[in-house]
């Protein structure tokens, strides 16, 4: 009796209870786990699989129409998922710096005096915002496969670049031993010049002189180049594409399907992110610009100098949700079918049947790629929040 | 503002009354106007000539599309050229858009339960009700879309959810998985915020930053593979009611973390107040800081909201027929093949009147609360 007295007595206490809880919560969680592992278990085993990671490094058998890296139907499962990441983040890449572009662009436009161009823009980022993007996608998608001419009848630009409805295929630079020697020198001298422009921004802190920058690193580094190229006896020359029956040959090529989600993405996420430039641009108050304009700078400086570093603080955080977004709606590639991860993903798991593993294997993938792009953006943000006095 | 030209303008205008002198100022405003709002800085000439050009270029071919090129919506399919737009394509599909493989003879109910659907959403944006009575026409509201949609009573012929198509479809997935989100994600929400048991507030951030991290078709995939899988092999789940779920739990992580964002943004004197009431941690919840957390999340859950329900047609990807899967059933016979574009448009439009009427409605909620605030 007494024991249990006791035990009573403990229970009323609120840290006992707290843990009772928590004890309580792990149980059911861990139950919940074991419930799901079993059927899981169960499942597979009558479809006569078995959880084993090993499969990734057999031959996947089937093609991928796009890769940055040598891929075949003979290459491993762990090959393809490979080039659906770097596919992934080619497309992410390319979409930041497109929907960056448009949303500075079409952020400061709005913002701005001129009629037409802030009701253009009004417009542009109302649309965006109020129409999902998978139906962009699919709209510009069927749109280009309508327009463009078929591979035979391809639209020529300046000779070299070709357009049809299922590539736009452009001429490549023909690799040569010493290249890579050249790109290590172009990039020493471009450190060299980065050196300099410290030496400038120094200088100009301590005499409030200006040196010369834009044309000596030009020169520099134009000078680098000739000279090391002549050196080595480096030239250059381009292998371009030309039509030998049904298709181009030689050069490289960029799917319709890429060029048609790099657009929607760039232009859906630009206007998200054109919105977020006007507020932060409307958040910086008025006496700044006013302040700017009768110091004598002109409209571009003022933006550039005064309005844009100040509006830069507000907008970072959500710009870099943005970009967070960018990268994970790279998926709906899926739709027009361009083999980013997810597509390669879901081939494979039709293939295999093996989605436990083939999921857990590209959620890490894409968790690691979340995680680099905020740590990225977090230091950016950092970087440029002002000091706290 | 008044500048030197106006009063040198105004010395050198003669003396004119009436008409003449209203249109004499009209112009002169409107040579003001036309100046500073395009012409003023030699970038503004810069950015009116391109954005013109442009215009001038395009606006005319695609209005000629659109209109004067095009077949009208009343007209004969068989005179559709390349040039315009095929209106008639529409007025022969548009019933196959809107409710897809749904049985003909039937399609007046699917009809009448996306007019039930809409009307709650506006009947709840008006605010007339109380949460309890809210709560209380939703439900029979639901109870009633999910009779009408399926029939197998009242006298109504029973129709498998895979003959569901379209626009029913579409309302369904995107209404019902936010109304199952958002209480989801105030638990999460709470889970996250609160000190006091670290084993619940870990689970709450790994579920909520892991679902944030992963695209939303790949969770909707999950929801395809491996939900099915850890069920027992007796319960079969049917993919319509899988994507609800899925997405039900999708979108609770991130209401979870504009609630979040509310509850950190209240000072810390409302809890200790709370607290000092002797209110129990639930009761504090209900009665103090949860009603002005939500208050203060709600333009970032009306974001999500919207989000949400655009996202929703992700679920083609899944092979759901929702209304852009329909569009593309009509355009896919080959003697519409060409005219996929304008499905799209009516999709478009649908997209677009919806989703301007919620954004507006969160902006109009916003300053109604930011005039209350003062």
């Amino acid at each position: 009796m007494h024991s249990l007295e006791k035990f009573m007595l403990r229970l009323s206490e609120k840290r006992t209870r707290t843990l009772l809880y928590q004890g309580l919560l792990i149980a059911f969680i861990l139950m919940f786990f074991y419930i799901a592992c079993v059927n899981v278990n169960n499942n597979l085993a009558a479809a006569g699989i078995h959880i084993d990671y090993g499969f990734l490094f057999s031959e996947s058998g089937f093609d991928v129409n796009e890769s940055l890296i040598e891929y075949s139907s003979e290459s491993s499962y762990i090959r393809a998922l490979f080039v659906g990441f770097l596919n992934t983040i080619l497309l992410s890449f390319v979409c930041i710096v497109g929907a960056t572009l448009l949303g500075v662009a079409f952020g400061v436009l709005r913002a701005s005096q001129n009629w037409l161009g802030s009701s253009i823009s009004f417009l542009y980022i109302e649309l965006m915002r109020n129409l999902p993007k998978l139906l962009i996608l699919l709209t510009l998608y069927i749109l280009s496969i309508n327009s463009l001419p078929h591979v035979r009848e391809a639209y020529q630009f300046f000779g070299v670049f070709h357009l049809s409805n299922r590539a736009l295929y452009f001429p490549t630079l023909i690799w040569q031993e010493h290249m890579i020697t050249v790109f290590l020198t172009c990039v020493a001298a471009l450190i060299v010049v980065y050196i300099y422009r410290r030496y400038v921004n120094h200088f100009k802190d301590k005499t409030g002189q200006d040196l010369p920058f834009l044309w000596p690193s030009f020169l520099f580094v134009g000078f680098v180049f000739f000279l090391v190229s002549m050196i080595l006896g480096v030239n250059y020359s381009f292998d371009f594409p030309a039509l030998q029956g049904f298709n181009f040959a030689g050069g490289g090529e960029v799917s319709v399907q890429f060029f048609v989600l790099a657009f929607t993405l760039s232009i859906y996420h630009g206007g998200q992110i054109a919105e977020l430039v006007r507020g932060g641009i409307q958040s910086i108050s008025k006496g700044q610009e006013e302040a700017a304009r009768a110091i004598g700078l002109s409209y571009l400086q003022t933006m550039r100098l005064v309005v844009l570093p100040q509006a830069l603080r507000v907008i970072i955080p959500p710009i870099g949700n943005q970009y967070l977004n960018i990268t994970k709606n790279t998926s709906i590639g899926l739709a027009v079918g361009f083999s980013d991860l997810v597509s390669v993903m879901n081939t494979s798991i039709n293939q295999t049947f093996r989605p436990i593993e083939l999921m857990s294997v590209s959620t890490l993938i894409y968790l690691a790629i979340c995680l680099v792009v905020s740590v990225l953006i977090n230091a950016y943000n950092n970087h440029t929040r002002l000091e706290k006095a | 503002m008044k500048t030197e030209t106006d009063n040198i303008n105004n010395e050198l205008m003669p003396r004119t009354t009436g008409v003449v002198h209203n249109m004499v100022k009209l112009a002169r405003n409107t040579r003001r106007w036309i100046y500073f709002r395009l012409f003023r800085t030699p970038i503004d000439i810069l950015i009116t000539c391109i954005i013109s050009a442009l215009l001038l270029q395009f606006l005319p071919k695609v209005l000629a599309w659109l209109t004067w090129n095009s077949v009208a919506f009343w007209g004969d399919p068989n005179l559709c050229t390349e040039e315009g737009a095929c209106w008639p394509f529409l007025r022969e599909k548009i019933r196959l858009i809107l409710f897809g493989t749904y049985p003909f003879s039937e399609q007046w109910r699917p009809a009448l339960a996306c007019l039930l659907l809409v009307g709650l959403v506006g009947l709840s944006f008006t605010q007339l009700l109380r949460l309890r009575s809210t709560v209380i026409v939703w439900t029979i509201g639901s109870v009633a879309f999910f009779v009408l949609m399926s029939g197998g009573s009242l006298g109504l012929v029973e129709v498998d959810s895979i003959q569901w198509n379209g626009l029913p479809v579409l309302l369904m997935l995107s209404i019902f998985s936010v109304i199952g989100a958002f209480p989801i994600g105030i638990l999460l929400a709470l889970g996250r915020f609160q000190k006091e048991d670290p084993v619940l507030r870990s689970i709450a951030v790994g579920y909520i930053e892991i679902v944030r991290g992963v695209p939303m078709v790949m969770v909707l995939f999950m929801g395809l593979f491996i939900l099915p899988l850890m069920l027992p092999e007796s319960m079969n789940l049917n993919s319509l009611y899988t994507t609800l779920i899925v997405l039900v739990f999708f979108h609770a992580a991130y209401f979870a973390e504009e609630i979040r964002g509310g509850l950190q943004a209240l000072p810390k004197g409302q809890y200790e107040a709370a607290k000092s009431q002797g209110l129990t941690y639930w009761q504090s919840m209900r009665f103090i800081i949860l009603p002005q957390a939500l208050k203060c999340s709600m333009p970032g859950n009306m974001n999500t909201l919207l989000g949400a329900y655009k996202d929703t047609s992700l679920v083609v990807i899944l092979g759901i027929h929702d209304i852009m899967a329909t569009a593309k059933m009509a355009y896919s016979e080959p003697q519409w093949q060409q005219y996929g574009v304008e499905a799209y448009l009516l999709v478009a439009l649908w997209y677009f009147c919806t989703c301007l009427c919620l954004s507006t409605y969160s902006r109009k909620l916003e300053t109604t609360e930011s005039k209350a605030a003062k």
